[in-house]
C-alpha cells in the first residue's frame, strides 16, 4: 500500500517532470533530447519522490498505526512532531486528544472506584437486579451476610443468591407495582439473621423499567434487643404481681371475716408483711439495678483490700453453708495486691456470687472463694459443685430476670436481678466476668478487677 | 430460532421455580424446628396452615413441567433437567409434609415436661439435616457435582443422632418417676424419624444433581 504509493508519487513526479523538460527544450533548444529528458526527470522524480515519502508518507503510516492502537484501547501512545507542518499539526491534535482521553478516563475510574469503594463500605447491604431479577451488582456487605463472593452469582437470579421465598416475592412486587416496598425476613445461612429490606424499582429518563436495587439491613441485634425489652417487661410485671396477688388474697381474706379470728388475722398479716418485705426488696433492687446501669454509683474510688472483703463476705456465709452442710472455703495468696473501687459494691459483688453458689449447691457440696493475681489484674472466682447451668442458657445469666427454672429460682427467694447486677458493678469498675459450667458438675464465676489503678469516673 | 429461545426461557424458568419452592420448604423446614425447640404453639400452627401454598406451587410447577415435557420433548441434558425438576418437586413437598407433621407433633406435646437431653439432640439432628438440604440446594444451583456427593456423608451423623435419640427416649420412658415424659418422649422419636426422612430427601436431591450434571446414576447411601 505504502509502496504503491511512493511509486504512484514517483510517476506522477516522473512524468510531470518530462513534459516540464519536453517543453523547456523545444522552448530554448528547438529541438528534442529523450533520453537526456527522461533521464533527468526520473533523477528529480526519485528525489522528490524520496522527500515525499519522507515528510509525508512515512508520518502518516506511524500516524495510522498509534491511531489504531488507540482505537484499540491503548493509550499509552505518543506521536513525535515531524519537519512537515500540516503533518506535525496533525500528530500534535492526536497528541491531545489521546491525551484528553486518558483524563476523561482517569477521572470515570476515579469515579468508578470511588463508587465501588463507597458501596463497600456501607454496612448496608446493596443489590441491583435488572427487570427479570438477574443480579448485576452487589457490594461487600452482601458478600459477608450470605457468605458468598460477588463474582459466582453476577447474572445469575436473585434467587440462587438469596434462597428466600418472601424476599423474592417483595421484589416481584416491587418490580410489578413501581413502588419502593419494605420488609422484614428472616435468612437462616449462614446463621440465623433477621433483616430489614427496602427493595426500590428504578427508572431510566424515559421512564422505562430499569431494574431494582435492593437494601438490606441486619437487624438481629434490634429484635433480640426488643424481645429482651419485651421479656423485662413481662417479667417485672410478674415479679411485681405475685407479691401483689397474695396480698390482696390475704386482705380479702381478712375482709371476709378472719379479722375476728385472732390467729387467722395474725397468720395474715404475717404473710401480708411478707409479702410486702418482698415487694420492697424487689423495687430496691430494681432501683439499684437502674442505677447501677445509670452508672452513677461508684462515687466512692477508694484503695480497697479485697482479702478483707473476701474474708467478711466468707464469714457473714458460713452459718449458711454449715445449715446446708456445705463446705465454704476462701485461698488468697499472702500478696494481694489491692485495687480501686466502692467496698460495698465488690462485697454486694461477691455476696450475689456466694449467695447463689450457696443456693444452686446440694448439700455435701462444696463452694470455693479463690483470689489470684494474673498480670496486672486480681482475679477472684467463686466456684461450686452445684447443679451447674446448661450450656445454651450460659450466655444470657447477665441478663436481668433471666433465670434457668424460673419456679425453682422463685422458691429460693431469687428475684433474677442479682447478677444483672454483678455485672454492672464489675463493668463500672472496669472489670470484667466470666461464667463457665459444667451441667451437675458446678460453676465457676470469675470476676477480673484491675489492680490499683484508678479509672476516672 | 424463536421457538428455541422461549423453551430455554421455559427452562430457566422451570429452575427458578423450583429454588422458590426450595426456598420456602427450607425455611417451613427450619421453622417448624425452632417452634418445638421454643414450644410456641402459634408457630406451629402458622407452619401447618402454611403447607397449602407450598402444595399449590408444588402443583403449578408441576403442571409447568408435564406441558413443557409435552409440548417441547426435551432432550439429553434438557431432558434431565425436566425429569429432575419433577423429582426434586416430590422430594420438595415432602420434605415439606415432614415439617408439618414436627408441628403437628409440637402441638401434642405442649406443655408437657420435656426432656432437654432429647430436646438438644433434636436441635443438633435438625443442624445437620439442615446442612444436609443447604449443601443439596447449593450443590444444584451452582453445578456442582462434587459438592453434592460430599453432602451425603452428612447422613451417616444424621443415622448416628437418630440412634442416640432412640437411646435416650427408651431410656427416659422406663423411668417410672416421671411417667408424664411418656408423650413426648414417644413425639420426639417420630419426630426423629422425619428429621431422617427429611435427610433422606435431601441425599435424594444431592443424586438427582450429580444425575442432571454428569448423567450418571449413583446410590449416594
Amino acid at each position: 500500500m505504502i509502496k504503491n504509493n511512493i511509486w504512484r508519487a514517483i510517476i506522477n513526479y516522473f512524468f510531470i517532470l518530462l513534459i516540464f523538460l519536453a517543453i523547456l527544450q523545444f522552448y530554448f533548444f528547438y529541438h528534442l533530447n529523450l533520453g537526456w529528458a527522461l533521464l533527468t526527470s526520473f533523477i528529480f522524480a526519485l528525489g522528490l519522490g524520496w522527500i515525499f515519502f519522507k515528510q509525508v508518507i512515512s508520518p502518516l503510516k506511524k500516524i495510522n498505526t498509534v491511531t489504531k492502537a488507540i482505537s484499540q484501547g491503548n493509550l499509552n501512545q505518543e506521536l513525535p512532531l515531524y519537519e512537515q507542518k500540516e503533518v506535525s499539526q496533525l500528530a500534535q491534535n492526536i497528541n491531545d486528544l489521546v491525551r484528553q482521553q486518558k483524563k476523561i478516563l482517569a477521572q470515570i475510574t476515579a469515579e468508578k472506584n470511588r463508587m465501588q469503594t463507597i458501596l463497600n463500605s456501607m454496612t448496608e447491604g446493596v443489590v441491583a437486579l435488572d427487570n427479570q431479577g438477574n443480579v448485576l451488582l452487589l457490594n461487600s456487605a452482601v458478600e459477608n451476610f450470605l457468605g458468598v463472593t460477588r463474582e459466582a452469582y453476577l447474572g445469575k437470579n436473585i434467587l440462587n443468591l438469596i434462597r428466600n421465598y418472601d424476599l423474592e416475592r417483595a421484589v416481584k412486587q416491587a418490580l410489578k407495582s413501581e413502588r419502593p416496598i419494605t420488609q422484614e425476613f428472616q435468612l437462616i445461612y449462614p446463621e440465623p439473621n433477621f433483616y430489614y429490606l427496602k427493595a426500590t424499582p428504578l427508572k431510566n429518563q424515559e421512564q422505562e423499567k430499569e431494574g431494582i436495587v435492593l437494601l438490606l439491613r441486619n437487624i438481629t441485634k434490634e429484635k433480640k434487643l426488643d424481645q429482651m425489652r419485651t421479656e423485662f417487661v413481662a417479667n417485672v410485671s410478674h415479679e411485681l404481681r405475685t407479691p401483689l396477688t397474695s396480698i390482696s388474697g390475704f386482705l380479702e381474706t381478712l375482709r371476709e371475716g378472719a379479722i375476728d379470728d385472732p390467729a387467722a388475722a395474725h397468720r395474715s398479716l404475717e404473710i401480708m408483711s411478707q409479702e410486702t418485705n418482698r415487694l420492697a426488696k424487689l423495687i430496691d433492687e430494681l432501683l439499684h439495678l437502674s442505677k447501677i446501669e445509670e452508672r452513677r454509683v461508684v462515687h466512692r474510688w477508694q484503695l480497697v483490700q479485697l482479702k478483707e472483703i473476701i474474708n467478711q463476705v466468707a464469714v457473714t456465709f458460713q452459718p449458711q453453708a454449715q445449715q446446708k452442710s456445705l463446705t465454704l472455703t476462701v485461698e488468697i495468696p499472702v500478696e494481694l495486691p489491692s485495687i480501686s473501687g466502692d467496698p460495698d459494691l465488690l462485697a454486694q459483688v461477691l455476696t450475689n456470687l456466694v449467695d447463689n453458689s450457696i443456693k444452686y449447691t446440694l448439700p455435701g457440696g462444696q463452694v470455693l472463694i479463690r483470689a489470684t493475681t494474673y498480670r496486672d489484674n486480681v482475679q477472684v472466682e467463686v466456684k461450686d459443685t452445684g447443679i451447674g447451668i446448661p450450656p445454651e442458657d450460659l450466655p444470657r445469666v447477665f441478663e436481668r430476670f433471666y433465670r434457668v427454672e424460673k419456679a425453682r429460682a422463685r422458691e429460693l427467694g431469687g428475684i433474677g436481678v442479682g447478677l444483672a447486677i454483678v455485672k454492672h458493678i464489675i463493668k463500672a469498675h472496669g472489670g470484667s466476668i466470666k461464667a463457665e459450667s459444667i451441667p451437675n458438675q458446678g460453676s465457676s464465676f470469675k470476676v477480673t478487677l484491675p489492680a490499683e489503678v484508678r479509672s476516672e469516673m | 430460532m424463536r421457538a428455541r429461545s422461549t423453551f430455554e426461557q421455559e427452562l430457566t424458568d422451570l429452575q427458578q421455580d423450583i429454588l422458590r419452592l426450595a426456598s420456602l420448604t427450607e425455611e417451613t423446614i427450619y421453622r417448624a424446628v425452632q417452634f418445638l425447640l421454643q414450644q410456641d404453639a402459634a408457630g406451629a400452627n402458622q407452619i401447618i396452615s402454611g403447607d397449602v401454598l407450598i402444595d399449590k406451587l408444588a402443583q403449578e410447577i408441576e403442571d409447568k413441567c408435564v406441558k413443557l415435557i409435552a409440548t417441547q420433548q426435551p432432550i439429553a441434558h434438557d431432558l434431565r433437567l425436566s425429569i429432575t425438576s419433577l423429582k426434586f418437586l416430590v422430594s420438595l413437598e415432602r420434605m415439606a409434609d415432614y415439617a408439618v407433621d414436627i408441628a403437628r407433633a409440637t402441638l401434642y406435646i405442649y406443655g408437657y415436661p420435656l426432656n432437654r437431653q432429647l430436646m438438644e439432640y433434636t436441635s443438633k439432628m435438625s443442624r445437620v439435616v439442615q446442612q444436609m438440604i443447604k449443601e443439596a440446594l447449593d450443590a444444584y444451583v451452582n453445578n456442582d457435582a462434587q459438592r453434592a456427593r460430599e453432602m451425603c456423608s452428612l447422613d451417616d451423623e444424621v443415622d448416628f443422632i437418630s440412634a442416640k435419640i432412640f437411646q435416650e427416649a427408651i431410656r427416659a420412658m422406663r423411668e417410672k418417676t416421671q411417667p408424664q415424659i411418656v408423650i413426648p418422649a414417644v413425639y420426639f422419636l417420630l419426630i426423629s424419624r422425619y428429621l431422617e426422612r427429611i435427610a433422606d430427601h435431601a441425599t435424594n436431591i444431592g443424586e438427582e444433581v450429580i444425575f442432571l450434571i454428569t448423567g450418571e446414576k449413583r446410590e449416594l447411601n
